[in-house]
Formats: C-alpha cells, sequence, structure tokens
C-alpha cells in the first residue's frame, strides 16, 4: 500500500514538474504558477522516491513517517515561504548572519534535513532496513544458487 | 550567466586558465601531494590480482573509505575553482546546485545502498548496468545503460583532463599540453596498475586534504569580512538581490538546479557504483552520515569564498574581477597564509583526479564487460582488458582535451544529465517496484539518451534556444521518468514477473 501510494506521488509529482517546464516553454514569459509547481513537485518527488526506497513488502515506514514528513515539511514550508517572503532590502534584518529568505534557504533547506535523516537511517538500520536476519537470507539465497549451479 | 546555463546543462569544470602560482611553497606541496598518490597507487597495484579487485575493490572497502571517496568522487574541481565563481557571479541561486546534499545521500541510501550492496552479495556485480541487467533480465538494457555511461564518461573525463591539465599548467607552469599529458599519465598510472582499489584508497587521502582545507579556508572567510553578518551587510548596501533565495537566477532556474542535482544524484555511476565494494553491508548504518557531514564540510568553501569575495570588491578591498573563475586563486593568494592556499590548490587536483578515476574505472566496465555481454559475449581476461581499457579510454580523453576546447565544452555539458536521465528511472525506481518492466526500463534509458543528445545538439549550434530556467537535463530527466512509468504500466501484464527470485528477494528485503 506504501509503494502504491509513493509511486502515485511519483507519477503525480513528475507529471507537475513537466507542466512546469511545459508551461514555461510556451509561455511567453515563464508563469508565476511553474515555479510553484516546480517547487511542489520537486519537494515530493524527492519524498516519493525516499519513501518507495525505505518501504518493505507489506510492513510500509512505520517510524519513518515522522522524519520524512520532517524532511517534507522543510521542504514545502523552505521553499513556499522563500517564494512568498519580502525581497530583501540594505537594511533586512539578520538571520544568523544572513537575509531572512537566504537563511531560510541555507540554513532550513540546506542544513535541517541533515539532523534528521541520517540520524533515522542510522537508529532505524537494524529494524527498518537490514537486519541480521535479512543478510541471512540473501546469504542463504547465494548459497543456494552456488550449489545449483555447482 | 553562461557559466550558470552550462552547469545546469551538466557538470561545469574548470575550462579558462588559472593565474601563475609557480611558487616554491606550491610547487613543494604538490609534489609532496602527488608522491603520497604514488605510493598509495604501488600499494594497491600489489593488491589487484583479479577483475573484481580491479573494478569493485574487491569488496572489500570499509565505511570510512566508502563514505570519503564517494564525497571525492562527487566533487570535482568545479567544487573549489567553478562553484565559488559562481556563487560570485549569480549570488545565492548557485548554493542551490549543492543544497540537495542535505537529503541526498540519506535517499541515495534508503533507495538505492542496501540493494545494490545486496546485489553484489547474491550475484558477482562488477558494473551498474550489471544491476539493470539482472533486475530486467535484459542484456539490451545493460548495454544501453553501459553505452549511455560510455558516452558520458568520454565527455565528463575529458573536461575534468582539461582542468587536470589547468591547474598542473598553473602550478608547475609547464604549459597546458603538458599539464593535460601529465596529469593524465599519474591518474593513469595508479588507475591501470592499482584499478579502483588504488582509487578508493587515493580518493580517501584526497577527500581528507579537501575536507581540512575548505574548513581552513572558511575560517579565513569568516576572519577576513567580520565574520557572517559583516559580509551580508557589506554586500545588502549595494546588491540586495545578490543575496536573494536566488541569486541573480530566476526561480525556475534555481528550482531546477535542485531537482537535477537532487533526484540525479541516484544516477550517478561513479558514486553508486562504490556501494558494491563495502565488505559488510551492515556498515551502511552510518553512511550517510559520514557522506552528508563530509559533503558539507567541504562545500564551506563553495559557499564562503564566492561571498566573501563579492564583499570584497563591493567594499573597494579588490578590484572587480575579470573573471569569475579567479574567485578562489585571489583569495587563497592575497588572505589565506601560502600553505594553505598551496594545499587548496593540490585540493584541487585531487578533486579532480579523483573524479577521473573513478570515470576511467566505470568507462571502462562499460567498455569490457556491459557493452560484450549486450552483444552475447564476454571478454576471456577481464582484468587485462579493463586495464588496456582504462588505458584507450583516458588517451581518447585527453586527446580530445587538446585537440579542441569546442569539443570539450559540449561533450562536457552533458554529462550529468545523461546519467541521471538513463539511469534514475531504470535502476533507482525500478530496484524498488516490482511493476517496472524490462520494456519499460529499456524505453526510460533510450528517452534519456535520445532526449538528451538531440536537445544538447540543437542547443550547442544555437539551432534551438530554451526560456531561462528550463534546462535538457531537467527536460529530460523528467521525460525518461514518465516514459518509464507510463511503458511499465502498459507491458506490465507480459512481462512483469520477469524477476529472478534472489533479485526478488533483494528487492523486498
Amino acid at each position: 500500500m506504501t509503494r502504491s501510494i509513493a509511486l502515485g506521488a511519483l507519477l503525480a509529482s513528475a507529471l507537475l514538474i513537466a507542466a512546469a517546464y511545459l508551461g514555461a516553454l510556451v509561455a511567453d514569459s515563464v508563469p508565476v504558477w511553474a515555479s510553484w509547481a516546480l517547487m511542489l513537485g520537486t519537494s515530493t518527488i524527492m519524498l516519493a522516491m525516499t519513501v518507495l526506497g525505505a518501504s518493505r513488502r507489506g510492513a510500509g515506514v512505520g517510524k519513518l513517517a515522522v522524519p520524512f514528513a520532517v524532511m517534507f515539511a522543510v521542504l514545502l514550508v523552505g521553499f513556499g515561504a522563500v517564494l512568498v517572503m519580502p525581497a530583501e532590502t540594505p537594511s533586512s534584518a539578520l538571520w544568523f548572519g544572513l537575509p531572512p529568505r537566504a537563511a531560510v534557504v541555507l540554513y532550513g533547506i540546506g542544513t535541517l534535513p541533515l539532523f534528521v535523516l541520517p540520524f533515522a537511517y542510522a537508529l532505524t538500520f537494524e529494524s527498518m532496513t537490514l537486519s541480521d536476519a535479512d543478510l541471512e537470507r540473501v546469504r542463504c539465497v547465494k548459497q543456494q544458487r552456488s550449489g545449483t549451479a555447482a | 550567466m553562461r557559466e550558470a546555463a552550462a552547469v545546469g546543462n551538466g557538470g561545469v569544470i574548470q575550462s579558462t586558465a588559472l593565474p601563475p602560482l609557480t611558487q616554491p611553497v606550491i610547487v613543494g606541496v604538490a609534489v609532496a601531494y602527488f608522491a603520497v598518490v604514488a605510493a598509495i597507487g604501488i600499494w594497491a597495484t600489489r593488491r589487484t590480482r583479479t577483475a573484481s579487485d580491479f573494478f569493485v575493490a574487491g569488496q572489500g572497502i570499509g565505511l570510512w573509505a566508502l563514505a570519503i571517496a564517494s564525497m571525492a568522487a562527487t566533487l570535482s574541481g568545479f567544487a573549489f575553482i567553478g562553484g565559488p565563481g559562481l556563487v560570485y557571479s549569480v549570488g545565492i541561486g548557485a548554493v542551490f546546485i549543492v543544497l540537495p546534499v542535505s537529503i541526498t545521500n540519506s535517499m541515495g541510501a534508503w533507495v538505492l545502498a542496501k540493494r545494490m550492496r545486496l546485489l553484489a552479495e547474491v550475484r558477482d556485480m562488477i558494473t551498474v548496468p550489471d544491476a539493470i541487467g539482472a533486475r530486467y533480465r535484459s542484456p539490451l538494457a545493460q548495454g544501453l545503460a553501459g553505452l549511455s555511461i560510455l558516452i558520458a564518461v568520454v565527455g565528463y573525463m575529458a573536461t575534468n583532463v582539461l582542468a587536470l591539465g589547468l591547474v598542473i599548467d598553473a602550478i608547475f607552469g609547464v604549459g597546458l599540453v603538458w599539464g593535460i599529458w601529465i596529469g593524465t599519465l599519474i591518474t593513469l598510472a595508479y588507475s591501470v596498475s592499482g584499478g579502483i582499489l588504488a582509487g578508493v584508497y587515493t580518493d580517501l587521502f584526497q577527500g581528507g586534504l579537501m575536507a581540512l582545507a575548505s574548513v581552513l579556508v572558511f575560517v579565513y572567510v569568516l576572519e577576513t569580512g567580520s565574520g557572517l553578518s559583516g559580509i551580508s551587510r557589506t554586500i545588502l548596501a549595494s546588491d540586495p538581490g545578490f543575496l536573494g533565495p536566488w541569486g541573480k537566477l530566476t526561480p525556475l532556474a534555481a528550482l531546477s538546479f535542485f531537482f537535477v542535482f537532487g533526484l540525479g544524484s541516484l544516477g550517478q555511476p561513479h558514486v553508486v557504483h562504490k556501494f558494491y565494494m563495502l565488505r559488510d553491508p551492515r556498515r551502511l548504518k552510518w553512511y550517510p552520515l559520514l557522506m552528508t557531514a563530509a559533503l558539507f564540510v567541504t562545500l564551506l568553501l563553495y559557499v564562503g569564498v564566492g561571498l566573501a569575495v563579492k564583499a570584497l570588491v563591493v567594499n573597494g578591498t579588490v578590484p572587480a574581477l575579470g573573471r569569475a573563475d579567479d574567485a578562489t586563486p585571489l583569495f587563497l593568494l592575497r588572505f589565506t597564509p601560502l600553505l594553505l592556499a598551496a594545499l587548496v590548490f593540490s585540493g584541487v587536483a585531487a578533486a579532480i583526479m579523483s573524479t577521473v578515476n573513478s570515470f576511467m574505472s566505470i568507462g571502462a566496465a562499460a567498455l569490457t564487460h556491459d557493452l560484450p555481454v549486450a552483444l552475447g559475449r564476454r571478454v576471456g581476461n577481464e582484468l587485462r582488458w579493463g586495464r588496456i581499457a582504462t588505458v584507450v579510454i583516458s588517451i581518447v580523453a585527453a586527446l580530445v582535451a587538446q585537440a579542441s576546447g569546442t569539443l570539450v565544452a559540449f561533450l562536457g555539458i552533458f554529462g550529468w544529465g545523461l546519467f541521471a536521465s538513463t539511469l534514475v528511472p531504470a535502476l533507482a525506481i525500478g530496484l524498488n517496484w516490482q511493476g517496472a518492466t524490462r520494456a519499460g526500463a529499456v524505453a526510460s534509458i533510450a528517452t534519456g539518451l535520445v532526449v538528451t543528445l538531440v536537445f544538447e545538439t540543437l542547443g550547442y549550434f544555437r539551432v534551438y534556444a530554451f526560456p531561462a530556467g528550463v534546462t535538457v537535463s531537467a527536460l529530460s530527466l523528467v521525460a525518461s521518468v514518465l516514459v518509464f512509468l507510463a511503458v511499465s504500466w502498459l507491458t506490465r501484464t507480459s512481462d512483469g514477473a520477469a524477476i529472478d527470485p534472489d533479485i526478488r528477494l533483494v528487492m523486498e528485503v
């Protein structure tokens, strides 16, 4: 079920990205909605691919749903925010040394997932990615193949 | 903006001459660096006895070697020279090329790392197209993937070899042609004798050097600009748009970078291929953290130097640059100790050589393994022919680099996009979706090849130009994904079940 949803999201996001580029190709100037469509499509396709890779047959993504939701929120909120926030001026406030929109890009989208995704991968590795039992099953298949070949 | 357009279409490497760097300290550090590389090459040569050793390091490398070597192979000299120059030219928008790094390594770990490594557990995998061939039971799909890799590799290698020639010429003052051949021969010497084993361990050394140099330079960036706030205030006073989220790019162009360099990261064979080499698959646990942290640290120079030099130009400390690519050399030679500058210039050579080495390996494997498999043949002695193919590909790339700057520019612009559009659907989606079919894989690889080659050629000869922000790489990637999904869906009843039991197990665990 999870994989089906991820595949559906993958298809929908690819269509959205294609629509953004088609909109830019056919119009005299790039329409505003094309940037929104590309932002939404890109965020969704990254999430869909990650979910597709992490989900296991019949088990979904389990507790990984939380870090994946965080990643998706960071992308959507981050890109959405920089599309609607006011432009920089010489007197713009600085957030940790950068104007607000640049700070959202560099610290939010560019840094925040670093503190979530790799740790989620490591902490759920045995239970959600590869257990000793999984590895044993794979190695048994290899031995069976070797035996058959011999 | 030409640089930005070129980056969007593939990988931009150094293509213009660097200022002369022939100073004793810089030359001395470079010589010491090449001596270490040679020593690693000799050590690896003694351990390379089989084709498995040559192409996949005998499946015997550890986690640190995997992560740092992958980082070094990912970053070319562009991260040190072209990238900071691009930030100097277009501002924050240039950061969108490297922005996905916070996500891509974890995504790659979930999508590909485990499955690729387990494929190497059940079958004797030595190339990325091997995985495609096994997944779809299709020599045709494997051969097409190998052909795509070979085309992209020659172009990518030519641009990297040219960049290496420029760096060596700047350091030793030997001229561009000698620079190209010296760089090629040094890389070839350790690649052809020690294979990917030599490549991985030189990458480990080179990656460490790159990360160390980048962190130290960033400290000088902050000191020179009175901190990030000082740099921002200086730039905001004269050019606020430079520090806007898109810089001088359009939102569509910046977001296109994120899409192509984000999703496209799943189709870079010189990185994906390294998953086969890990000794114990359970060590993948900490791979995303190590790889992401290493890339993050190494890219500090990319962002920092571009912003710092812009601030220095704005406040009149240095004159405006004639060429954006001079940003890094100027900053290093004027604002950092000479020894650090020497380390970075060696780091640039290191970054380029590590990328070239990876391309030599996957190109040779495509030529001696994947293409013969597609034609129903097997090469008798893959180790010997692998070495011969490495030499042939390297000489072709060096001749192309030496012969024509125009040809190099043309070949170099579509490497990344060709890898992404031909490999992401068939490999990354296909290894995670049992409904994907052989016909879908073949159609998507063919789509990526045709769309990339046709539109890049039309664009290069100015027959047709896309609007700003629309790149061939992005279009071919999204087209190949859609074709893959559509054709797989249309052919799902005819060959959807054509997966071998061992491959099916790898896809299910």
